[in-house]
């Protein structure tokens, strides 16, 4: 599974606009794809529609895979797109839920999104309603306390409606090599699966037999991935992370993704 | 006298039955005292844990649904530590909150100073839709809750152990407004909360001396009342602020404010005042923000045509 067109588009955005972290959407991308085609229920002509799911980017700087995938389900128009980090665009480097229909939330800053995403699980379970609440969340971003104190608050909670989705893409064991998440979510107490997150096939296997209830574990799912996938010189580590290509760059990066 | 923080126990468990969206989360702070209401509404009463920064941000999530978070701990946690939290998932959010906060300044007197906390005030009034009051009572505090916790705002409540003695008619304790607690002729002291107390003692002692002290009291310091800080100001010209805050901002400078091109001063400020939402090239967002070459120019013009009309 390789969101070619998708890619494109996020390409097509950062140079125009001078402005987007590539890698850290192409490690998403296909994650989101999945979730917007097979998983959330979600309403592009009311995106604040009351039985919605809830899906929170917390990794906010992915924003650019966001954007396009809210794009391909029609939530924001062509001309967004197109004013992607300009002045009077809806659009920026981080999301804005106050202007982006299907944001849930404004984040950026890491380690905020995800408490969010709790919070919003126990609303629901207060007003006894039955949506469901994804948060994604990236490898180094659970390098923030916050991450770990939500965990625990969920799991104490027993926010059964709650699924966290790890960007496990080696950003994080760039600083802290002692990197084993599994280990680190299971010993949280919550209900631990890996999966390749660029395989249409394990996502398939993991989210449509994910049994979700207002009270129960939380669960995460791991997703490897890898950052910058699809473009061989953009993939892994490295000065690529909040690069904007140049003229040669970005034609080699079509290139690569048009064959 | 009744505590302030007896009257927040009592306030939630009575809105509490008539308010089903009322949610109360605390940092394992007023456990006990909350019991009351813990017990009739253990869906909506959360004694989350040790985990300041969450448990604000976490209740973003609650007003999100549509509840209505009240998050309670004392000062320097549910403010300074989980600063950035108010700031962004409520502040750049619009979201509302109540914030209720224990144990500010020096109540924690025998704690050290991890436990002091005065710049609580200022920070939260960074935020532009916040609101800041300072209740010296536990009857303003309940007035004033029941008049802003539902707004769509960040309500601020920094609740004091020590009450002052001055029982103001419920008809003048209004959210942003002021209140003149004593006519005088000679000086103003305005002041805040409960440091009221003190300034009452000081002008008995004042009074003996045939010195004539107006006070003026503030329970709410956002939004602010500078009309009673100029009508007073003019009449003594000798003014006092007096405040159990940070020196660096507070009440003094927001009566600096109230002066500022009222009296024999021509005083201009250019600053953030608050998120610049948006996106565009740096000289753009400074330009939206006021700070461009064009806007510092205008704003010189307007002060002196002003000056010039005076």
């Amino acid at each position: 599974m390789l969101n070619t067109d998708l890619r494109i588009k996020i390409v097509e955005m950062v140079k125009r606009s001078g402005e987007g972290h590539i890698p850290s959407s192409f490690s998403i991308v296909d994650i989101l794809d999945f979730l917007y085609g097979n998983i959330l229920k979600v309403d592009s002509e009311n995106p604040k529609w009351d039985q919605r799911d809830h899906f929170i980017l917390s990794k906010g700087h992915g924003c650019g895979a966001f954007y396009a995938v809210l794009h391909k389900y029609n939530f924001i128009t062509d001309k967004d797109i197109i004013d992607y980090s300009k002045r009077d665009g809806i659009l920026g480097g981080h999301p804005d839920m106050r202007f982006v229909p299907g944001a849930e939330a404004s984040t950026g800053s890491l380690g905020h999104g995800f408490p969010t995403a709790v919070g919003t699980a126990l609303g629901l379970r207060i007003k006894n309603k039955n949506n469901k609440v994804y948060a994604l969340v990236g490898d180094g971003e659970c390098h923030e306390g916050t991450i770990w104190e939500s965990a625990q608050v969920a799991r104490n909670l027993n926010l059964g409606n709650l699924v966290a989705i790890i960007d496990w893409n080696g950003s994080a064991s760039q600083l802290m090599p002692i990197d084993d998440l599994p280990a680190k979510w299971e010993a949280f107490g919550w209900k631990v699966s890996v999966i390749d997150g660029h395989s249409k096939n394990d996502m398939e296997l993991v989210f449509k037999n994910i049994s979700l209830n207002i009270n129960g574990t939380p669960q995460v799912i791991i997703a490897k991935t890898i950052k910058g996938k699809g473009v061989s010189f953009i993939e892994g580590h490295g000065k690529w992370h909040h690069r904007i290509p140049n003229e040669i760059e970005f034609k080699n990066i079509l290139d690569e993704l048009s064959q | 006298m009744k505590k302030l923080r007896q009257e927040f126990a009592d306030l939630m468990l009575e809105i509490g039955a008539v308010d089903n969206d009322l949610v109360v989360l605390v940092g394992d702070i007023s456990h006990g005292i909350l019991q009351p209401f813990a017990q009739k509404y253990p869906d909506r009463y959360y004694n989350v844990g040790i985990c300041e920064p969450t448990i604000v941000n976490m209740s973003a999530g609650l007003s999100k649904v549509g509840l209505t978070p009240v998050v309670h701990t004392i000062a320097p946690f549910i403010i300074e530590r989980s600063y950035e939290q108010i700031k962004l998932d409520f502040g750049y959010q619009n979201l509302p909150l109540n914030l209720i906060s224990v144990g500010g300044a020096y109540d924690y007197s025998q704690l050290g100073c991890s436990h002091h906390c005065y710049t609580d005030v200022s920070l939260i009034s960074h935020i532009e839709n916040s609101c800041v009051m300072m209740p010296g009572t536990a009857k303003e505090f309940k007035i004033l809750f029941n008049q802003s916790y539902k707004k769509n705002c960040i309500n601020y409540f920094k609740l004091t152990e020590y009450p002052h003695s001055y029982d103001i008619d419920e008809k003048h304790v209004t959210l942003g407004k002021g209140v003149k607690v004593c006519d005088g002729s000679d000086f103003t002291i305005f002041t805040v909360g409960s440091m009221l107390q003190n300034v009452l003692e000081v002008k008995e002692f004042f009074t003996k001396k045939n010195i004539s002290i107006e006070i003026i009291y503030f329970h709410t310091l956002k939004p602010f009342d500078h009309e009673i800080v100029l009508e007073s100001a003019k009449k003594t010209k000798n003014i006092l602020t007096v405040e159990e805050l940070s020196a660096h901002d507070g009440l003094h400078n927001l009566v600096l404010k109230s002066l500022a091109g009222k009296l024999d001063l021509n005083v201009n400020q250019l600053a953030i005042n608050g998120f610049v939402h948006g996106y565009g090239s740096y000289k753009e967002i400074q330009d939206k923000a006021g700070l461009s070459v064009d806007k510092i120019i205008k704003k010189i013009e307007i002060a002196l045509e002003l000056k010039n009309e005076q």
